[in-house]
């Protein structure tokens, strides 16, 4: 019998492209990482339990989940508000899977593993912001969008989840979650709109 | 046109797709075809004010009842729809 090694590959394998794009001869005012290897787990309540649900969690990840559009740190992942009684798990290195999480929530709620179904970009320098006005109607000036707020919303006709992490050198953060299949279209669209401000592309196994 | 999602916040019109008439009920089965057949095809043309369900799928993908004004397009209020979010319902 044939033995099959499934390497995992990002969605953005061939579309992006490290390096310096757009504008040149400027300092880059946006920066573009996408950041691979992560477990993302998305749970739901199930009918009549988000209240279950909501002390279960707090339990396993000794803060209380997000039950309004927030992401919230703990002490090795980040809580995503995903919808009304959902939420997602972000993390690394296996700490909260399928596996570790179904013990203790899968009795209120439901899991589903999206690792692989979703691609992360973090999206941050002097004109992030800028940037993404021109893709989102969510107002991200800091006094409506603080550091943990987050949104799930429409990006070009595609549905993401939004939310700003922790500032990096006194610059906003902006995290986007996006659908696998969609990610390398918005891609695209994202790469047109930062071109102007000249974009620093990487990739990560870091957040 | 923007909905002021009671999860998310005000939105504009391109994250919500319109489902129609929140109105129409279920007949119970065993109703006779004209029930049924009301319930299906026959609908109100109001002008004032109407009662319809919207699903906010470019968002938190909840379905929403929303009060609208067809005159003045002025919208009187929106809530979760029978079922929205799990807390919602019944245990």
């Amino acid at each position: 019998m044939a033995e099959f090694s499934w390497a995992p590959r990002s969605s953005l394998e061939k579309a992006l492209v490290a390096g310096a794009h757009g504008t040149r001869g400027i300092e880059a005012g946006i920066s573009l990482t996408e950041i691979r290897n992560f477990d993302l787990i998305q749970v739901m309540a199930r009918r009549g339990q988000a209240a279950e649900l909501a002390k279960v969690a707090k339990a396993r990840f000794g803060v209380a989940a997000p039950n309004a559009p927030k992401a919230i740190q703990t002490s090795d992942a980040t809580l995503i508000w995903s919808g009304p009684d959902q939420f997602f798990v972000l993390s690394k290195g296996g700490k909260h899977t399928m596996q570790t999480l179904a013990t203790s929530l899968s009795g209120p709620a439901s899991l589903s593993d999206q690792s692989h179904a979703r691609v992360l970009i973090s999206i941050s320098d002097a004109k992030a912001r800028a940037m993404l006005a021109k893709l989102s109607s969510i107002d991200l000036h800091p006094d409506a969008f603080a550091v943990g707020a987050a949104a799930a919303t429409s990006m070009d006709h595609t549905s993401v989840t939004l939310w700003r992490g922790g500032d990096r050198d006194g610059l906003a953060v902006f995290n986007l979650l996006v659908f696998a299949t969609f990610a390398e279209s918005l891609w695209h669209m994202i790469l047109d709109s930062a071109a102007e401000y000249g974009v620093d592309i990487g990739h990560s196994k870091e957040f | 046109m923007r909905i002021v999602c009671p999860f998310c916040g005000e939105r504009e019109l391109g994250e919500f797709t319109y489902l129609g008439d929140a109105k129409p009920v279920r007949p119970e089965a065993g109703a006779s075809e004209d029930e049924v057949f009301d319930y299906v095809y026959l609908r109100d043309n109001v002008a004032g004010e109407t009662s319809e369900y919207w699903y906010h799928g470019g968002g938190c993908r909840t379905w929403l009842k929303v009060t609208r004004n067809t005159l003045t397009h002025e919208i009187s209020s929106v809530e979760p729809a029978a079922g929205a979010g799990a807390a919602k319902v019944g245990a």
